[in-house]
């Protein structure tokens, strides 16, 4: 798995792709410091743009990435080599190059410009989405045999994750308002990472306001020890279930 | 013999008998209480130490002048201290251990029915009520420390409660741990000024029934509920702080049933409301702060006549949000950092109208539980929508002059070398207002 993962990784970082997505954030992040006045300001953009880009990014390049590696994985499979490894070794180095490529091009002008509580939230939960959403993309690279179809689903998943579920949710609550099931909306909201990942940013940044008549809720939720310990649980859970779920199809695949 | 009583009554007018200057140690003889009986009007009295009497009472003008560390202990009798004379001076003294009785209200310093009483300086420990003036005209309370105990407010009562009072000032307080910090009842013509009230369980400042009061440059702090300001007339409020007031039902600053008030140059910052207006007529609220507010502004639509003018809103989670579709006040001229217009011909106002009041606004306040979408990318893209082609929210909910800058601040900002020249525009707005566009053409095309 060491040397799959090693020659992996250096491949990645040869990758333009890769380069591209560093210096991509690098831009976005330290231009939107630099052109607001008030960091803070500049950081409320910057949350909006992790968190429907970093999804789109993670998912997207992963899947491609394994498709055209496709050859060079047949070519692994041939040697006395556990499939197992094979596919460790190259999820583990994809994941490794995009969270340092977001750790540059975020991660460090945050801690420039912004360092703090909510800068850390930021960097913690962008960090948690790539990781959330390469592991998607591993399982709908290695289910789908199109290229075409497999980077159509990820489009298509990304759409529902960062819009269609908001949607149906606040449609779901906004019929159901005469009966109490607004707090059965907060687990609901927090089963979508990137729902989850916003909450907890948004309950460093706009404290003032959560601590109203209904964020209270939220802050009690998050804010507790077990709140917190939950949404590692479910941030966590979607990073192992759709990998478990490529190695088993990685494991029968006929190649 | 006509001359001599002439003579004799002038000069008992012109030379009383002179002020005599008493001292007292605590527990010692005389007792401070007859002390205060025997005492003739004019006098001073010095206390040293601890004087564990129970209940004073001053019927005659004296001048009680505490030494460093002098106390007056209460012994949970009445009063600690009961003024009932005009003129009466209270300097430097502690007092603690009032009577706690939610019947009849007892206080560390109560002074009832007088004129002119000076209470300066004085420190009260833990007391039930702490200064509570009664029927009192034109008395001074300044540079007094009032001081409950963290996680005991439920039994405290207010630390410097006025009823029925005309033209007393109250300056240079401190007061913490309390119900409400300061509260005013019937009280007309007063002023308050550079007072600070912190971690009250209720309001740091209440007012109720009172008109024709000013308070300035005071400091209100994580009271429970803020700043109320209820039933009043012609309340001037000017250059306080009103920070992290938090909470379900916590305000900055709540004003109801207030006319012709005066707001300016406060600062509110980090509070869940900033100013909440409910069925206000003719406010005046002028070049205020409000910066990182959960709401800035609530302004129910019974408010009218009001107008908004000159505000700096900067960073807060919404802006403006209102509970109908009436609006009868004026909002322009203010600085809003979600403006994302332009300004063509330079001259520091916005060419086209800025509309604060955002779809999402209204959504929370229908559905206060849809806080959990706040700043999501399908709420983005709604409450761009909504600016662009107003559907939901009121026409008359805009700023048709909005400021490019805070105010006070210039045209040509000085920033230190070697950083970049501040811009006005919104990249990611504008990014998202083209996406919006971009995505709604085949929309248009296809329906249009």
């Amino acid at each position: 798995m060491g040397k799959v993962f090693k020659y992996t990784l250096i491949d990645l970082a040869r990758n333009r792709f890769v380069l591209g997505y560093a210096l991509l954030m690098l831009a976005l992040s330290q231009g939107l410091f630099l052109l607001e006045d008030d960091p803070m300001k500049a950081m409320l953009s910057l949350v909006q743009v992790v968190l429907a880009l970093v999804p789109l990014i993670a998912l997207v390049f992963t899947v491609v990435y394994l498709y055209d590696i496709q050859e060079f994985t047949q070519l692994l499979a041939v040697q006395p080599i556990a499939r197992q490894s094979i596919l460790g070794g190259q999820l583990l180095a994809l994941a490794t190059a995009l969270l340092v490529a977001q750790g540059f091009g975020l991660g460090l002008p945050l801690l420039v410009h912004a360092p703090g509580p909510s800068a850390l939230m930021l960097s913690l939960s962008g960090s948690a989405l790539v990781l959330v959403f390469a592991a998607l993309g591993a399982l709908i690279a290695l289910r789908q045999r199109e290229k075409a179809r497999g980077v159509g689903m990820a489009l298509v998943l990304w759409l529902g994750f960062v819009l269609v579920y908001d949607a149906m949710l606040m449609w779901l609550m906004f019929t159901t308002s005469d009966y109490p099931v607004e707090p059965f909306v907060v687990p609901l909201a927090a089963l979508n990472p990137i729902d989850l990942a916003r909450i907890l940013v948004m309950l460093e940044i706009d404290l003032a306001a959560m601590m109203g008549y209904s964020g209270a809720v939220y802050k009690s939720f998050f804010g507790s020890a077990a709140g917190m310990a939950m949404a590692g649980a479910i941030l966590i859970s979607w990073v192992l279930m759709p990998t478990w779920g490529a190695f088993r199809v990685f494991r029968k695949k006929d190649l | 013999m006509r001359t001599l009583l002439l003579l004799l009554v002038v000069l008992a007018i012109v030379a009383p008998a002179r002020a005599l200057t008493w001292m007292h140690r605590g527990g010692g003889d005389p007792t401070l209480k007859n002390l205060l009986l025997s005492a003739a009007p004019g006098d001073t009295i010095v206390i040293e130490g601890t004087v564990a009497e129970g209940a004073l009472v001053i019927e005659k003008r004296l001048t009680l002048w505490g030494r460093p560390g002098a106390v007056i202990d209460g012994l949970n009798e009445d009063d600690a201290l009961l003024v009932k004379a005009d003129s009466v001076e209270v300097r430097g003294l502690t007092f603690r251990n009032p009577r706690r009785s939610n019947l009849d209200d007892k206080a560390g310093l109560k002074v009832a029915n007088c004129t002119g009483a000076r209470i300066v300086g004085n420190h009260f420990d833990h007391c039930f009520f702490a200064i509570y003036l009664s029927g009192a005209k034109g008395a001074l309370v300044q540079g007094n420390t009032v001081q409950g105990r963290p996680g005991e407010e439920e039994s405290m009562a207010n630390g410097i409660h006025l009823w029925k009072c005309s033209a007393a000032r109250i300056l240079d307080n401190w007061v913490e741990y309390h119900r409400d910090g300061i509260y005013f009842e019937f009280v007309t013509g007063s002023t308050i000024e550079r007072n600070t009230t912190m971690h009250n369980l209720r309001y740091g400042l209440h007012f109720m029934f009172s008109n024709n009061d000013a308070y300035m440059d005071n400091h209100f702090e994580r009271n429970g509920a803020g700043v109320a300001v209820m039933f009043s007339k012609q309340i001037v409020m000017k250059r306080n702080h009103f920070l992290a007031n938090r909470g379900a039902s916590a305000y900055g600053l709540l004003l109801k049933e207030i006319n012709d008030g005066e707001i300016s140059d406060n600062e509110f910052v980090d509070n869940t409301t900033g100013i909440m207006v409910d069925g206000c007529n003719r406010l005046e609220v002028r070049s205020n702060t409000f910066r990182s507010n959960g709401w800035a502004l609530r302004l129910f639509a019974n408010a009218t006549g009001s107008s908004f003018r000159g505000n700096t809103f900067a960073g807060n989670t919404f802006d403006l949000s209102t509970n109908g579709s009436l609006m009868l006040n004026t909002v322009e001229g203010n600085y809003w950092d979600r403006y994302t217009g332009y300004d063509l011909d330079r001259d520091g106002t916005g060419d086209v109208p800025h509309r604060p009041l955002g779809f999402f606004t209204l959504l929370v306040e229908r559905q206060p539980y849809a806080m959990v979408f706040s700043r999501s990318l399908f709420v983005a893209l709604l409450d761009r929508a909504e600016r662009l082609l107003p559907s939901l929210t009121p026409e008359a909910m805009k700023d048709d002059r909005p400021r490019m800058r805070p105010p006070g601040t210039t045209a040509k900002v000085e920033k230190p070398a070697g950083t970049v020249m501040a811009r006005r525009s919104v990249p990611s707005s504008m990014l998202f207002a083209w996406l919006l566009l971009a995505c709604s053409m085949p929309y248009f095309a296809a329906h249009g």
